[in-house]
């Protein structure tokens, strides 16, 4: 893809400004009717995924040049990918999410880039992982659960696993996460289901695709399927949002240029409801709580199923577009919703409150988009008018499904009762955690 | 010419750093407008660049900006949510400042006496959303609720699709915010007395006659900070349960309300069944809205739209579903209704006169979109009006041709006309070709009916040169097609207006049959405007254009 290919994209935008806003079907309030973090926090139109579309055609017309303010234009936004459903609640021939990912990584072959980047791209060429922390550290969660490990070598080892559990990095590595990965593993174990982790597991690098650097992007995706296919990995379940997307969609292309499958990729809230639904699990002890439920962006919106698509626009009825073959519609509309539902309903004495943000149009946690590291101040803004929404519910928790969810909203929480804001007393959770609490 | 540092240092004061840009590509996303390729010099989709971007928090912090506008020369263009061509920058060689409202954007409801106070940046949807909660409602405008009602009620028109029943903005707007180009802050009707919103023309100033009218001012005079709009008694249930996914929701239709899509055999039957509606005032929401995506195609469509498995790609063979065929034939003068009753008694007796009337004009239901699908997701289009975006769902260029206000007898005088056009516009595939007419519009734009009107839906495509350029060539044909048959030009009108030049446009003004009108608000704007910093979107002739005594 180019720049030039997103051009008929920006043609075609009406500035309607819908990509500002959650669907307008399911505005319930007026605090809770803006969808765009982004827009929200840096105001200016620029900043929503049409001023992006704008912004592109800008430069691709020479009407503007790239300068500091462009490169925060690019990346100052989660990538959350509520414009995408908002924009497409209307139309079916603009890609604007994927319009914004090309914008990024255009300037980042450029070298223009946020301060943060190249740090975290060094880190991962050098450690393997963003945070730079050694490989050793990895495995320290795992202390303790008696799990299974991938062999070296994997089935050339003779030590094949249908199963793999990764566990994804900010799991691995933040000890302030670790009861949350490990009560994964001990709700699939109690499932039993036979699965294995990889001790040496690696970054699924889905964080270095949305920077820009596509490179190092494919260069992790094919030598993780490549272990994974030495292994007979079968499946991959993990309980990072991030890593189920990035495994789900964007691994499929990297495997079909290396001729490699991928294998069925499934987040632990999925797994979690088939033992639920299977039998396997029983929760019987009471977890009495209300609590809400966040969509991570990468399970909800952009977790639906991949589709391979290699087509061309073509029109009918004169000019109507369509394409040849269809293209993939990713609207949000097959997003992973109600398997997190189904497993916290299945928990005696848990109440689930909705927010009005919630499936497609749930507002993002904040840490999409490498907006964590490289835009801090946004980050913990982000998050911040999330708990409050959380709160508003009345619910005494907020329960999510991914790592950088949970950790962004525990330090939100954290700097709400710093400010003695009523989100302070909100706990947070893990899906899984809670039911783990009910075995 | 770039704005001077002083200047800019000076708003940077005002309004904080953050909140003000110079930078060319922030400055192209305000420049980026709908419609712009139509009336802008090599189909360029760019609006002349404003020298600045602002965004006020405040009235204060917008009568400053005004007032600093007036010191140092520049023009002022204001807008909310920023969706029209007019709502940019006009003119090339005069420097204008763009003033984008998003900061101000509270909203305050006054439960008692059914009263909103909202801020520019407070869109329909979100009125909408605390209205019903405490068993109100409100109009929202035929562009949808992704609008501002500031703007609505203070600058543009302000009709829907629900204006039959509870009054358009003109009507509804109570009380204004107004800075003046000179930078007074105007406060209208009881406002201005210090009594509150409760009145827009007094104790106080009644100045609604002078800064909106019919059409508004598009920005062109001064800038509204606040307005008072009347909300409507809503019967129906507060908690807004709406169902389903992306992109077609439901909302269960209330057991003290309606959806239905009614048809006629013919226009002139269409025009009766109008006007029965409106002498049994039926109706609380009422628009022919399915239509816009073409008689031929609108059926399939929607069926299409409805099923979230399917996409734009599976119309044809949709379209060619006998079935769909047939539907499409039943329902090829059709229009959408919704009822509303203040309790089951009362919708059961609005669906009985209802069929007496379809029976009486020989008009009907149809039923495949009065089924309880189609019903529901008929409801939540026309409650909250958040779909209005898909008039650009076949490739992103829509215009919207004709729409000439009047009775329905006087309405479908042009429709033959219109329709014709369109055929003849089309027929070389540079436009979409969705069949016979694909006009849409309020069952009246006016409480208690009357005021109908219908805008020929006409879709090409912006990337495209030639596509493009049939657009122009539509809206120019469509002109000439009008006043063929006696009739004045509609909207197109008024969008290839904004390409002309002033002295083309004042030229064209001063020769129109009531010039008097353009005088007069001459003379508003040298009282209000002394350094003329707005722009002829607010309409009037210089002196030197007027005609002759």
């Amino acid at each position: 893809m180019a720049l030039e290919d997103f051009k008929a994209d920006a043609l075609r935008c009406t500035r309607c400004s819908y990509c500002k806003w959650i669907p307008f079907d399911l505005v319930k309030s007026h605090d809770y009717a803006k969808g765009c973090p982004s827009v929200d926090y840096n105001k200016f139109h620029s900043y929503s995924a049409g001023g992006r579309l704008i912004t592109m055609l800008s430069l691709m017309q020479g009407r503007s040049e790239v300068d500091d303010d462009v490169v925060d234009i690019a990346f100052k936004c989660q990538l959350c990918g509520n414009c995408d459903v908002a924009c497409k609640v209307c139309r079916y021939d603009m890609e604007p999410l994927a319009g914004i990912k090309e914008f990024r990584r255009t300037l980042n072959e450029q070298g223009k880039v946020p301060a943060a980047f190249p740090k975290l791209i060094g880190n991962l060429r050098s450690a393997g992982n963003f945070a730079g922390l050694p490989q050793a550290a990895r495995r320290g969660w795992t202390e303790g659960l008696g799990l299974k490990e991938l062999a070296p070598g994997g089935a050339a080892a003779g030590a094949a696993a249908p199963v793999l559990f990764h566990a994804g990095c900010r799991y691995s590595f933040d000890p302030t996460l670790r009861s949350k990965v490990q009560a994964a593993a001990k709700v699939l174990t109690a499932g039993g289901l036979d699965f294995a982790v990889d001790p040496a597991e690696a970054c699924c690098t889905g964080k270095a695709y949305d920077m820009g650097y596509r490179d190092d992007f494919a260069a992790g995706a094919k030598a993780n399927l490549e272990k994974w296919a030495a292994a007979g990995v079968k499946t991959v379940v993990t309980p990072c949002a991030t890593c189920f997307w990035t495994f789900k969609r964007l691994y499929p292309e990297v495997a079909a240029a290396a001729g490699l499958e991928v294998p069925e990729i499934l987040h632990t809230t999925q797994m979690a409801d088939r033992l639920l639904k299977a039998g396997a699990l029983r929760p019987a002890r009471r977890v009495s709580l209300s609590v809400t439920y966040h969509d991570p962006c990468h399970l909800g919106r952009q977790g639906e199923d991949y589709e391979a698509w290699d087509g061309k626009e073509v029109k009918i009825y004169g000019q109507a577009v369509v394409y040849d073959p269809p293209r993939p519609r990713y609207n949000g509309a097959g997003g992973v919703y109600d398997a997190p539902r189904d497993v916290l309903k299945a928990i005696p004495g848990i109440e689930l409150i909705e927010m009005e943000r919630s499936r497609e149009a749930a507002w993002c946690c904040g840490a999409g988009g490498n907006v964590r590291e490289a835009y801090p101040e946004f980050n913990a803004w982000t998050a911040g008018v999330r708990v409050e929404e959380a709160k508003s519910t009345g619910a005494e928790a907020l329960v999510s499904a991914c790592s950088g969810c949970e950790k962004n909203f525990a330090e939100a929480v954290a700097a709400a009762a710093a400010e003695g804001a009523p989100a302070g007393d909100l706990k947070i959770y893990d899906v899984l955690e809670l039911l783990e609490q009910s075995l | 010419m770039p704005i001077s540092d002083e200047a800019y240092a000076a708003l940077e004061a005002i309004v904080g750093k953050e909140n003000v840009s110079r930078n060319p590509a922030v400055m192209d996303s305000y420049a980026f407008q709908w419609l712009a390729e139509l009336v802008r010099p090599e189909l360029s989709h760019f609006m002349p660049r404003p020298v600045a971007v602002v965004m006020p928090g405040s009235t204060e912090e917008v009568q400053a900006i005004v007032k600093l506008a007036n010191k140092y020369k520049i023009k002022v263009k204001p807008h909310s949510t920023g969706w029209y061509h007019w709502a940019a920058p006009m003119y090339d060689d005069k420097d204008t400042m763009q003033l984008d409202m998003r900061r101000m954007n509270k909203i305050e409801i006054d439960e008692k006496n059914g009263i909103a106070i909202v801020e520019p940046y407070v869109i329909h949807a979100q009125l909408h959303a605390e209205a019903i909660k405490r068993g109100w409602t409100c109009n929202i405008i035929g562009a949808g609720c992704s609008c501002s009602v500031v703007a609505a009620a203070c600058a543009y028109m302000g009709m829907g699709p629900g204006a039959y029943y509870m009054g358009g903005h003109a009507e509804n707007v109570l009380g204004m915010e107004w800075i003046t180009p000179a930078g007074e802050i105007v406060r209208s009707g009881s406002l201005g007395s210090g009594d509150g919103w409760f009145n827009s023309e007094g104790p106080g100033p009644s100045v609604r006659g002078v800064i909106r009218g019919a059409l508004g001012q598009r920005g062109g005079l001064g800038v509204f900070t606040r307005c008072a709009i009347k909300l409507v008694h809503w019967s129906g249930r507060t908690d807004w349960p709406v169902t389903g996914t992306i992109p077609a929701y439901r909302l269960p239709v209330d057991e003290t309300q309606r959806a239905y899509t009614l048809a006629a055999p013919d226009w002139d039957r269409w025009a009766d069944l109008y006007y029965k509606i409106y002498d049994n005032e039926l109706g609380f929401i009422f628009h022919r809205q399915f239509n816009l995506a073409g008689a031929d195609l609108a059926p399939a469509f929607w069926l299409m739209y409805t099923d979230p498995t399917k996409k734009l790609s599976d119309v044809p063979a949709m379209v060619a579903d006998p079935e769909i065929a047939e539907l499409t034939e039943e329902m090829r003068i059709s229009f959408q209704i919704v009822l509303s009753g203040r309790s089951v008694a009362d919708i059961e007796l609005q669906d009985q006169i209802l069929d007496d009337v379809l029976a009486e004009t020989g008009c009907w239901k149809v039923e495949r979109f009065c089924d309880k699908d189609m019903a529901e997701f008929t409801n939540v289009y026309l409650q909250r009006l958040g779909h209005k975006h898909i008039n650009f769902v076949w490739v992103g260029g829509y215009i919207g041709s004709w729409m000439q206000i009047g009775t329905p007898d006087w309405v479908k005088g042009y429709i033959p006309t219109a329709q014709a056009g369109l055929a003849r516009d089309a027929k070389d595939g540079l436009l979409v070709q969705c069949g016979g007419d694909a006009m849409m519009g309020p069952g009246s734009s006016y409480p208690g009916g009357g005021g109908v009107g219908l805008e020929q839906f006409v879709s090409y495509d912006p990337n495209d040169e030639a596509s493009t350029r049939a657009g122009i060539k539509h809206m120019e044909d469509a002109i000439t097609d009008a006043l063929s048959i006696g009739y004045p030009p509609g909207k197109e009108a008024m969008y290839l207006e904004m390409g002309h030049s002033d002295d083309r446009t004042f030229k064209k003004w001063a020769a129109a049959k009531q010039p008097f009108t353009f005088i007069f608000q001459r003379k508003i704007k040298e009282h209000y405007d002394p350094n003329d910093i707005g722009d002829r979107m607010y309409n009037y002739i210089p002196e030197e254009y007027e005609p002759a005594k």
